[in-house]
């Protein structure tokens, strides 16, 4: 018995701690309640002490769409690369790769002067759940040889991705978009 | 001769900054290390526990330790801005471009 409490102790520990961390990268409610087991009433106070504000409402954007729209489909790419590298290389879990992988992804955005973070940790997370979940693929570009999200139904054969082969508008933006989620 | 003697000094400096960067940042996190420095678990065990004495003496070898991790012209053009394309992209593309490029090699590199 006492063993049995003394673990969920630290289950708890961790899972605060684990809260703490994704609460300072932006992630949203429905995130922090399934990777942790922390209650909605708490989860809520302690979210108000991390972030000083209230969480954000409302459901998440449960759509692959827009993965597959130039400016984040480059985002999200990148992150996936970074992410798959962490879990095929070493020994860690899942939202710990997360993390670390959201964390590289913002160095290289902001090494490369961009400004505005197009992929949230929220719609990282959820990118993970629609790789597992086959509804969206990685498809390796027929020029650069890098690995690229792609729909599920895109053609393998002969795939060219969007950097190799910009859309007609690409790029060409004076603002790039803020992306809420 | 003189012009040996210094290349050869300036490797084993190198040598030397390179291993003491490389133990800095797999102390900081052993994960994130793996993949800025394209090294196996093993690796980065190993070298997190060299002393100084076994560091100065690994760096006094005449070659250099790190190495380039790719060979690629496509990768060095996109980093070096070269357009591509024959629809010119911004450098933000490029370079996005480029580390989708370098991460995906990640793997390959350490397995």
């Amino acid at each position: 018995m006492i063993e049995a409490k003394q673990r969920s102790v630290l289950k708890d520990k961790s899972d605060v701690e684990l809260a703490i961390r994704l609460i300072k990268h932006g992630a949203r409610m429905n995130m922090l309640e399934q990777e942790t087991s922390i209650s909605y009433e708490r989860m809520i106070k302690l979210y108000k002490e991390v972030a000083g504000k209230s969480p954000a409402k409302g459901q998440l954007p449960f759509s692959t769409e827009w993965f597959l729209v130039w400016q984040p489909q480059i985002h999200s790419s990148l992150f996936l690369n970074i992410y798959d590298g962490f879990v095929k290389s070493c020994d860690i879990n899942e939202i710990d790769a997360l993390i670390k992988a959201y964390e590289m992804y913002l160095e290289h955005t902001s090494r490369c002067n961009i400004k505005v973070v197009v992929l949230t940790i929220t719609r990282a997370w959820l990118l993970i759940k629609f790789m597992e979940n086959r509804m969206l693929e990685r498809m390796k570009c027929n020029h650069c040889k890098g690995q690229f999200i792609a729909d599920a139904y895109e053609n393998k054969k002969g795939y060219v991705c969007c950097l190799c082969n910009p859309p007609a508008r690409a790029g060409k933006t004076t603002q790039p978009e803020a992306h809420e989620c | 001769m003189t012009e040996l003697f210094d290349i050869d000094a300036e490797i084993k400096d190198a040598n030397l900054s390179y291993l003491m960067l490389t133990q800095h940042i797999i102390r900081k996190d052993k994960e994130k290390a793996m993949y800025r420095l394209g090294l196996s678990e093993d690796s980065v065990v190993l070298i997190d526990c060299l002393s100084s004495a076994q560091i100065r003496k690994i760096a006094n070898i005449p070659t250099l330790l790190c190495q380039f991790r790719f060979n690629e012209d496509h990768i060095w053009k996109l980093l070096s801005n070269h357009s591509l394309a024959s629809r010119e992209i911004n450098d933000e593309a490029n370079c996005l471009h480029a580390a989708i490029l370098l991460s995906g090699k990640i793997d390959q590199m350490i397995n």
